[in-house]
């Protein structure tokens, strides 16, 4: 106990005597050129052990690929001055209560100014509240469930495109393909992200002439879920629909080749895009389609940062890996360079005047556009289908942005 | 018609799995008294040492259960004989919190070595099965299943035919007893677990082939078998085998069905456990507890 | 126990009561009086959630304690009440606009019904069984609750923001509180004596006259009326609650352990063994490399506490025992092989 009391104590005493810096520094390096700041805090509560510590993991990388640009940059430059960048992490291990706790720590002892998000929508909903309650921008990378946004939090923002527009590309897309699918078999978890994908596929498809002949939901994390696949083969889809996530999309796809559920499309929503879908299903992940954040093919023209193509490669080089960061890597430097710009924008580190910024930003990455309707969602990126192909990604819809074709219709299980 | 037919095989198989994960769990608990928070994290040893020897040295997974099998029972020997045969004449409480805590420990050094990634073993047969009347029967759930079939009978067998068996069983019936007629206790209860532990790791060893594995799963196995065990309830090797197999057939009928089931099927899963333990507390086909184990 | 015993045991109430008033005198120093008269600071914001937390895990194991620890039955689906006491505040408050004190008070009423109703089937079972059925309960209500859209479905609920970080911190502290006090208390009636009779032998218990039933199911309303207490003030607190974070399965394993680690069947046991995790869990708590090594950390640390003091700290500051070698080797002796 004693030494908690001291540690909060000299907190206190720490967060007076740097709140009387900050209003000394800033005073005194106004007009200056290009000087040297104190260094800007981010704080994010992720997960690095329990059951979510893959995301929190791929959600973590995405923020240090951006940290080490920017520092090589010297860091952000707000009026004139450069500032330095640090991200301090919490473990949250995959529990939505302690969540909570750690972004109060990170904001309170560890001065945190801004916050990145967490992975999941429990926890993204959690610290969107803290954020509020602190008055301290969070710009989240991974929640893309939109209820946290129907509250009229003024602090939160989402870089990720909405839940309801994750497989909708896949329907337009199924719309071209000759000779057009016509029914479909929707499957889904049913946490609120999955759910709200879901919906969005049900009253979507009728409209470009798709019948949805199943739809069913299954609890979140199943482990098995052939029962519910036996009934979507009973119903005979031409496209085969799954929203949940990775573990759930690696289950489908062994219980659809078990089963011979033989759908001209198979799309999912959360696993494809990652490469531990090719490395458990080898070349029964050929084929598969998902609705994808981003790719590393897109054609986006951005106007910082880095291209597409130099994003890879960093990505490669900093990891040591062959394969190219996913999306969620991506969404999650995403968020950096949302914050980045806004703080550039403001040109101050006032977090209301941050916020403020956030909310009129406007700007062209590598990502796609980030821009953040009045709710604090993008709406304004679009989503791209890639499919896998003799073990690779291609972007294969829109057409402006891909570098494949789809290859249609997959081949029945017993002819691969 | 097939439909059904079709749900009944898969929940069959499913149960195979599901038996296979409690057998090792019914065992210990029912001769120890010990509720093995570990088990899960064993199971997932047994997954991961069979992933690993075949994404790395290209071992068939069936192949491999045997040394992961082999490997889980030196493992399990000395965390007994180690660890928790400290704590074994304490109350059920602490031998559940000590197991929590080498849970975490084992859970999170997996997480070091392996990393969070999803694995899954998808040998160049995966998918192919049996196909009769619209009712589909895949090969490795099939495999599976009998193996689960196969360890039970294996289990009862050396339980009932060997001296081992016989101290195991004198152990559960009575502790006293056994050791004034020269049963080395710190020995028999280390065996047990390693028995236990054994089951643990031919179960993870089938879970790397139908599903994918990550540490993070290592709760829900032992959630699984926890039902499992109690709804066929504690004593017997062949309540194991009911208890499994009616959990795979009802979660597959839950799952199934669109009208009752759907987004339920942990609800009536757990609920039919709470109606079975509720009406008969010794489980469907259990003996009553302070009974030697048995077939 | 001898008079030195005694002795010590009056100086350690003596502290406790000391640190507890200046626990709660604090946050006092926050208000805008206090700072207009220039008083320290002696709370930040981060001190409320950890001590609001502290006081929640206070009451989720104290409530524990009493069918858990008095009366012998290993509820493992306590968690089943907190979840229904918040979904119960929750509900009033944000989908019927119910004035929060008014909708707070339903929680623990409505806990304390629903243990009833599965209290009577459920605690005609012993040990593991016990533990097992509850365990199924509290996963099935939160799968319902995850399935029922008048209560958000699996969007949850969001409660309106109430900014005050000193009511959810005095309003948890008072049930904890209470909480303890009940335990005090319970310990020092009739009722106790028959709980822990119960728990000693329930058969014999019946042969001297007590209604187990009711008992039983007494004290597990009154577990299940604190915990969901606990809930209605964490829903309003935290603002937003939806099936995965009222309902975590790991509250069931972490108030027993705190029981346990503190002394179950006391009234002071839990209180310490709460103080003393959520201490240790927040001093383990990591980011960046370590984060899994803290894990590793805090699995080996309860094994060995599990393993060396069984009978749980609290057996140090009664005066019966010391924290010696031979405490230890006997600690090996007792429960080992």
């Amino acid at each position: 106990m004693g030494k908690f009391f001291n540690r909060t104590g000299a907190g206190s005493i720490t967060a007076a005597v740097l709140l009387l810096s900050a209003c000394g520094s800033s005073g005194g390096s106004s007009g200056g050129t290009t000087a040297t700041g104190d260094p800007i805090i981010f704080g994010s509560a992720v997960s690095l052990t329990g059951q979510q510590s893959k995301e929190g993991g791929l959600t973590k990388q995405g923020y240090d690929l951006w940290l080490d640009w920017i520092n090589s940059k010297g860091g952000i430059v707000v009026k004139n001055v450069k500032h330095p960048v640090q991200i301090l992490y919490e473990d949250d291990q995959s529990k939505p209560d302690q969540s909570a706790i750690l972004v109060q720590k990170l904001i309170t002892e560890k001065k945190a100014q801004y916050i990145l998000g967490p992975y999941g929508s429990a926890a993204s909903a959690t610290d969107a509240v803290i954020a509020e309650k602190n008055g301290i921008p969070m710009v989240e990378a991974n929640g893309a469930a939109q209820s946290i946004f129907s509250k009229g939090y003024k602090y939160t923002f989402a870089v990720l495109s909405p839940a309801n527009k994750y497989l909708t590309g896949v329907i337009d897309m199924a719309a071209t393909l000759n000779p057009k699918p016509t029914t479909l078999a929707m499957v889904s978890a049913d946490d609120s992200f999955s759910l709200e994908v879901a919906k969005a596929v049900v009253d979507y498809a009728p409209t470009k002439g798709i019948n949805v002949v199943f739809n069913q939901k299954y609890p979140n994390g199943s482990t098995d879920v052939s029962g519910v696949l036996s009934q979507a083969k009973a119903a005979h889809p031409d496209i085969l629909m799954n929203s949940g996530h990775l573990a759930e999309a690696i289950a489908i796809n062994k219980a659809a080749k078990d089963l011979k559920l033989d759908a001209k499309i198979a799309a999912y929503s959360v696993g494809p895009s990652t490469p531990d879908f090719i490395s458990s299903l080898g070349k029964d992940a050929d084929y598969v389609y998902d609705g994808s954040q981003w790719t590393a093919q897109v054609k986006y023209k951005p106007t910082f940062y880095l291209s597409v193509a130099d994003y890879a490669a960093a990505y490669k080089k900093k990891y040591n890996v062959t394969d190219d960061p996913d999306y969620h890597v991506a969404e999650s430097t995403a968020a950096c360079l949302a914050f980045q710009k806004a703080l550039e924008n403001a040109g101050s580190l006032d977090p209301a005047k941050v916020r403020d910024a956030l909310a009129s930003l406007d700007v062209m990455t590598f990502f796609g556009q980030l821009k953040f309707d009045p709710r604090g969602v993008n709406t304004f990126k679009p989503m791209v289908v890639e499919q896998i192909q003799n073990g690779k990604h291609y972007t294969v819809f829109p057409g402006d942005v891909a570098n494949g074709k789809p290859s249609y219709p997959a081949p029945a299980w017993e002819q691969r | 018609m097939s439909g059904l037919v079709q749900q009944l095989v898969l929940g069959l198989l499913l149960g195979g799995v599901y038996t296979g994960i409690a057998l090792g769990f019914g065992l210990v608990w029912g001769v120890l008294n010990i509720v093995n928070l570990t088990h899960g994290a064993l199971v997932l040893c047994g997954a991961y040492l069979t992933w690993w020897l075949f994404s790395s040295f290209g071992i068939d997974p069936f192949l491999g259960l045997l040394p992961a099998a082999g490997v889980l029972f030196v493992i399990g020997y000395a965390l007994q004989r180690l660890v928790i045969n400290r704590v074994i004449r304490a109350p059920l409480l602490f031998t559940f919190l000590l197991t929590f805590g080498v849970n975490l420990v084992i859970v999170n050094l997996l997480l070091l070595i392996f990393k969070a990634d999803f694995r899954s073993v998808t040998p160049h047969y995966a998918g192919s099965g049996l196909e009769a009347g619209g009712v589909t029967v895949p090969y490795i759930r099939l495999a599976a299943l009998s193996i689960s079939l196969l360890l039970a009978v294996g289990l009862a067998a050396v339980l009932n035919r060997t001296r081992v068996g016989a101290a195991i069983q004198a152990v559960a019936a009575d502790r006293e007893a056994a050791q004034l007629v020269g049963v080395d206790l710190a020995h028999t209860y280390a065996l047990t677990f390693a028995i236990g532990a054994a089951c643990a790791g031919v179960a993870g060893g089938l879970i790397s082939m139908i599903q994918s594995i990550t540490p993070g799963s290592s709760g829900q196995y032992t959630l699984t078998a926890f039902v499992v065990v109690i709804l066929g309830g504690l004593g017997r090797v062949s309540a194991t085998v009911v208890g499994g197999l009616i959990f795979g057939l009802v979660e597959i009928f839950a799952q199934s069905n669109s009208h009752i089931g759907a987004g339920y099927s942990n609800a009536i899963a757990f609920g039919l456990m709470v109606i079975v333990v509720s009406i008969r507390p010794r489980g469907l086909m259990g003996r009553l507890s302070g009974t030697a184990p048995g077939v | 126990m001898s008079e030195r015993a005694g002795l010590i045991r009056r100086v350690l109430l003596g502290v406790a009561a000391a640190i507890l008033t200046v626990v709660m005198v604090m946050p006092l120093t926050s208000t805008e009086t206090a700072q207009s008269w220039g008083l320290p600071l002696m709370t930040d914001k981060l001190w409320f959630r950890v001590a609001t937390t502290v006081a929640m895990f206070v009451v989720l194991s104290s409530a524990w304690n009493i069918i858990g620890g008095m009366t012998g039955y290993a509820a493992f689906g306590n968690v089943a009440f907190f979840g229904v006491g918040a979904y119960s505040t929750a509900f009033l408050v944000a989908n019927l606009h119910v004035p929060f004190a008014i909708a707070l008070l339903a929680a623990p009423g409505v806990a304390a019904l629903f243990a009833i109703a599965i209290g009577l089937p459920l605690l005609r079972l012993r040990g593991h069984y016990f533990a097992i059925a509850t365990l199924g309960v509290s996963v099935a209500v939160a799968e319902v609750v995850n399935n029922v859209e008048p209560l958000g479905g699996s969007n949850g609920i969001f409660l309106p923001i109430v900014r005050s970080d000193l009511l959810f911190f005095y309003l948890m502290a008072a049930t904890a509180i209470l909480a303890v006090a009940v335990s005090w208390l319970v310990l020092r009636t009739r009722f106790g004596y028959g709980l822990l009779a119960i728990r000693e032998n329930e058969e014999a218990a019946a042969v001297i006259g007590i209604n187990t039933t009711f008992y039983k199911v007494s004290a597990f309303a009154l577990a299940a009326a604190l915990t969901g207490l606990a809930g209605g003030v964490f829903a309003q607190w935290n603002v937003f609650i939806n099936a995965e974070n009222v309902f975590p399965v790991d509250y069931n394993v972490q108030m027993i352990l705190m029981a346990v680690l503190g002394g179950s069947g006391t009234a002071l046991g839990p209180v310490i063994g709460a103080v003393t995790l959520e201490a240790l869990i927040q001093a383990f708590a990591s980011g960046g490399e370590f984060a899994v090594w803290s894990q590793v950390g805090l699995g080996i640390l309860l094994a060995t506490t599990v393993i060396f003091v069984p009978r749980g700290i609290l057996d140090f500051f009664g005066g019966q025992s010391r924290l010696t070698v031979q405490y230890l080797r006997n600690s090996l002796r007792r429960t080992g092989v």
